[in-house]
Formats: structure tokens, sequence, C-alpha cells
């Protein structure tokens, strides 16, 4: 099953970057290069850059430095909110979980929360924390700590009461049993809640930084080749983000397998 | 069971007052009306956006009002903010119902799609195996990342607003379909199968009803990221919507200059939550219709 999976992802992944080329190669010369920007014509578009400008482009962005800045710059800020708001959140929905009288506690607050889309909060957190880098990571963590919380909340309620009776009849402390069953139990919903919320915060941030677009980041170079603009370096700067998404999941994945190898058993 | 019920609810209320009472008093602990603004600020920033152009004082007595700063404004809500909203005729029922009309076509779009391309895949092995290294790559990218690019092909119209919407609720979409399709195959397809069952007999009697949960369950995560697109979308560039009252009104280059009023972003945001929390009740209170029979 595994070879013919494998041939067949290549040859799609294959088949899509010849489509690609070979209509950036018909389209050159062909489609329009002069766009009309919402105020005005920009003569020099390339719609469909070509393999060549592309490479040549990427040459440029990786020699001048710009791009290995801008990934440093945006994946930092993506891991810092990452790890503040797991850690936040996935706290805070073990003790929602754990505890009903902290669930009806915080459930006004959580249901709040939810339903605001994490960008919203942007410009308040710019009045709150100004420019840079803080409003930035916050917003990230906060988004990202609604999501974890929900998580661990989720994972807490799903585990069987039966589990935790019969540790409390065998004589086993709350201690105990939070750590040695619902913690368990409750991780690979966790788990999953930061994995979506990684994807989250990479949207998150790419319109951070396009909003407020300075200093290197990935949103600004969006930004950037978005005003002038210049195709073959906004492609590539899609293609980065996209690659970092992909990146960060796979990484996910790895942890979580190495994580849960005591589950295999099961399966 | 009623008195629990009883219980929770006051213990809900309990908390939501304090919330409230709590931000009121840091609030005038703080004293910092243009950071954190006091419950009344919020109130009348409200009004003021609910009633729309009419309501501003006269002309002549905007500038006055302008100049004495932001730090101490506390006579009536006129701040940058406030101003360039109400000079370009934005209410705040207007934003929200153009935010909402966005994300329906977003979900009226994008569901069809992601679930189409969700059940294709999940129904066929060859599919699946060509197609999915294809989805992981179109997932992985942000759709907001994409709007200038789109707006390069489409000009400068509604279309890259409401791709942006549409890609990112189908492409969320696909994910419980699929997951749904493949969990039922090994249990009843086979089964049915077996007995024969083939075609449309087998969609509309096994594939749907036993993946229907799981795509209606995606649902949720649909709307929620809809309205994060559609929120960002208006952000970046829209001169309606939202997104756009947050930002502080006006067009393209240079958002987020105007001087941002945290009373109207925290109208917007309260608007937002309740906004989504409706449209996920509804999709709830769908969904628990539609699955009846499952438990």
């Amino acid at each position: 099953m595994g070879a013919v999976r494998i041939r067949r992802a290549a040859l799609a992944l294959l088949a899509l970057a010849l489509v690609y080329g070979v209509a950036a190669e018909v389209a050159h010369g062909r489609l329009p290069t002069r766009v009309w920007m919402g105020a005005h014509f920009v003569e020099d578009v390339q719609l469909l850059p070509t393999y060549g400008s592309l490479a040549e482009e990427g040459a440029f962005l990786v020699e001048s430095r710009i791009l290995p800045d801008s990934i440093v710059v945006s994946s930092r800020r993506v891991l810092e909110g990452l790890l503040l708001g797991s850690i936040a959140g996935i706290l805070l929905g073990l003790a929602t979980g754990w505890a009903a009288s902290v669930q009806y506690l915080a459930d006004p607050w959580v249901t709040f929360f939810r339903f605001t889309p994490a960008l919203a909060l942007l410009p308040l957190f710019v009045v709150w924390f100004g420019y840079g880098e803080s409003s930035k990571v916050l917003l990230i963590a906060a988004g990202v700590a609604v999501i974890t919380l929900l998580g661990a909340h989720q994972g807490v309620r799903r585990v069987p009461r039966v589990y935790l009776d019969a540790a409390a009849a065998l004589g086993a402390g709350p201690g105990l049993r939070f750590r040695k069953i619902v913690l368990p139990l409750a991780f690979p919903s966790i788990f999953a809640s930061v994995r979506i919320a990684a994807g989250l915060a990479w949207v998150t941030i790419v319109v951070a930084e396009l909003i407020d677009a300075r200093m290197p980041s990935l949103g600004y170079l969006l930004a950037l080749s978005g005003a002038y603009p210049r195709v073959p370096t906004m492609l590539i700067a899609i293609a980065t983000v996209g690659a970092l998404v992909l990146a960060f999941d796979l990484a996910a994945l790895l942890l979580h397998a190495r994580a849960t190898r005591w589950m295999r058993r099961s399966a | 069971m009623k008195s629990i019920f009883n219980q929770r609810s006051l213990l809900w209320l309990a908390s939501l007052l304090a919330l409230i009472g709590a931000y009121t008093a840091i609030a005038s602990a703080a004293a910092r009306p243009d950071l954190i603004p006091p419950s009344q600020d919020i109130a009348e920033a409200f009004s003021a956006l609910v009633s729309g152009p009419s309501a501003k004082p006269a002309p002549g007595e905007m500038p006055a009002a302008e100049m004495s700063g932001h730090a101490h404004h506390h006579h009536g809500r006129s701040t940058d903010q406030v101003d360039t909203l109400l000079q370009a005729g934005v209410t705040l029922q207007a934003s929200l119902g153009v935010s909402t009309l966005r994300v329906l076509f977003g979900l009226a779009v994008g569901l069809p799609l992601g679930i189409l391309f969700g059940l294709w895949m999940g129904w066929s092995r060859r599919a699946d195996d060509y197609l999915h290294p294809i989805y992981v790559l179109v997932r992985s990218v942000p759709p907001l990342a994409l709007i200038t690019y789109i707006m390069l092909w489409l000009g400068h119209s509604e279309a890259h607003r409401l791709i942006p919407i549409v890609y990112a609720v189908a492409v969320t979409a696909v994910i419980p379909t699929y997951h749904g399709v493949r969990d039922l195959a090994a249990k009843y397809l086979v089964a049915a199968r077996s007995l024969g069952a083939r075609g449309s007999l087998l969609l509309n009697k096994v594939i749907l009803p036993a993946a229907g949960p799981a795509v209606l369950g995606g649902l949720r995560y649909s709307i929620a990221i809809a309205w994060m697109t559609a929120v960002g979308a208006e952000m970046l560039m829209a001169d309606d919507g939202m997104g756009n009252l947050l930002v502080g009104g006006g067009m393209w280059a240079s958002r987020l200059q105007t001087r941002s009023d945290p009373a109207v972003i925290i109208v917007g945001v309260i608007a937002l939550a309740a906004a989504g929390w409706a449209m996920d009740a509804v999709a709830q209170a769908a969904t628990a219709r539609l699955t009846r029979w499952v438990r």
C-alpha cells in the first residue's frame, strides 16, 4: 500500500508542478501586464511568473537575507504566541474540566472569547500594547489560548467516569487520579487542539503583519510585494508561509507520535 | 435536576455580572479612558454607531472637540475613530449586516465545495491518493495571504473579499467529511456492499446518513473560520463591514493609523461575538434536529 500511495502522491504533485510550469510559459507574453490597482494602473505585472523568474527572485530574496530574516521573525512570533497561549489555555481548560465550579465561573468569559474572531482583537491589542512584538505575540496567544482551553476541557470531560470511580474506590487521591488518569486520557484532545491552534496562529500572524507592515516579516514581504506589485515575490512569500504551516504541522504530528507511543497497542 | 440547572445559571449570571463589575472597577481605577474606556464610554460609542451619522454634532462643533485631544474626552464620544466612521456613514448594524452576508455567502459556496471534495476523497482510495497531497498543500496556505494576488487577477472588487472566505470554509469542511466517510467505510460499507447495495442506494441510505453527523459537526469550525476570514479581509481591504469598523474606516494603506478608539473596538468585538454566537446556536439547533435519529 505504501509504495502505491507514495507513487501516486508524487505523480499528483509532479503533475501540478508541470501544469503550473506549462501555464506560466504559455501565459508569458499573453496575459495582460497592465493591471488596475484600484487607484491607478501598474505596468509590467507578471500575473503568472515562470519558474525562471521565480528562481531568480528567490535567489535574490535569499541572498539579500530578506527571506531568511522574515522566516525567523515570523516563526519566532508564532512559536512564542503558541507557547504562551497553550500553557495558559491548557491549564485553564484542565481546571474548567476538572472542577465544575470553575467551569461555571469561566463559562461567560469562554463563550465570549470563543466566538470572537482573534483578528478582531488586533486593533485593541495595538492600542494596549503598541505596535511591535508584544501586540502580535499576545494576539496569537489569545487565539491559541481559547482553542487549547476548549480542547483541554473536552479532553478532561471525555474521561469515563468509571475510571475515576474505580481509581477512587481503590484509594487513589485526587492528585493521583488527575496525573494517572485524566492527563493521559485528555492528552490526544489537547494535542489536536494545539495543532488546530498552530494553523490559526499562522493565519493570525500573516494578517497582523500585513496590517501593521514593518520590519522584516513574512506579512511585511507580502504587503510590500502587493504594493509594487511584484508577483514573484508575492508567490514566494505565499509558498513560504504554506511551507512553514506544513512544517509546523508535521513537527506536531511527529511529536504526537512520539508522545503517544505507549498508546499504540490497540492500533 | 431543576435546582442544579438553576444553580448553574445563577453562577453563570453571577460570573457575567462580576465580569462587567470587574471591568468597570478596573476602568475607573486605571483612569485611562484612552486605553480602558469606562463602560459609559462604550455605551456612548455603541449608541453613536447605532444611530449613525444623523446623531453626530453639527460640523462646526467638531474641530473643537477634536482639538481637545484623546486623553480627556469625557464629554460625548467625539474621537477620531467615531468621527471617521460617522463621516463615512458607517453604522454598526450595516457593518454587521454586510459581514454576515459575506460569511453566509462563504458558507453557501464553500460548504458544498468542501463537502463534495471530502466525500470524493473519503469515498475513493484512488482519488484520496492523488488528491490528498494537493489538498494538504492548498490547506497550508492561509487564505488571507492570497488576498492581494486575487486582487491582481480580478481587480478591486467584492471577489477578493469573498474568495478567501469561500476558500477557508471549503478547506475546513473537507476534513470532517473525509473522516466521516472514512470511518464508516470500515464498519457499514463492507456490510452494505456485500448485501448488494450500490450507487445511489449506497450513497443515500448508507454514506450520507452515516457521515452526516461528522459533516454537520464540522459546520461549527467552518462558521468560526468564515467569520475570522471575513473580518481579516475587511480589515485589509474593504470600505465596509465589521473589519472596516474595527480599523477605523478609510480605505487602503495606513490602516490602523487613525488613532484607534478602544470603545469602538470593544463595541465591535462584542457585536462580533454576539453574531458568531447566534450563528453557532442556529447551527447547533439545526444539527440537533437533523441528527435526531443518531441517539
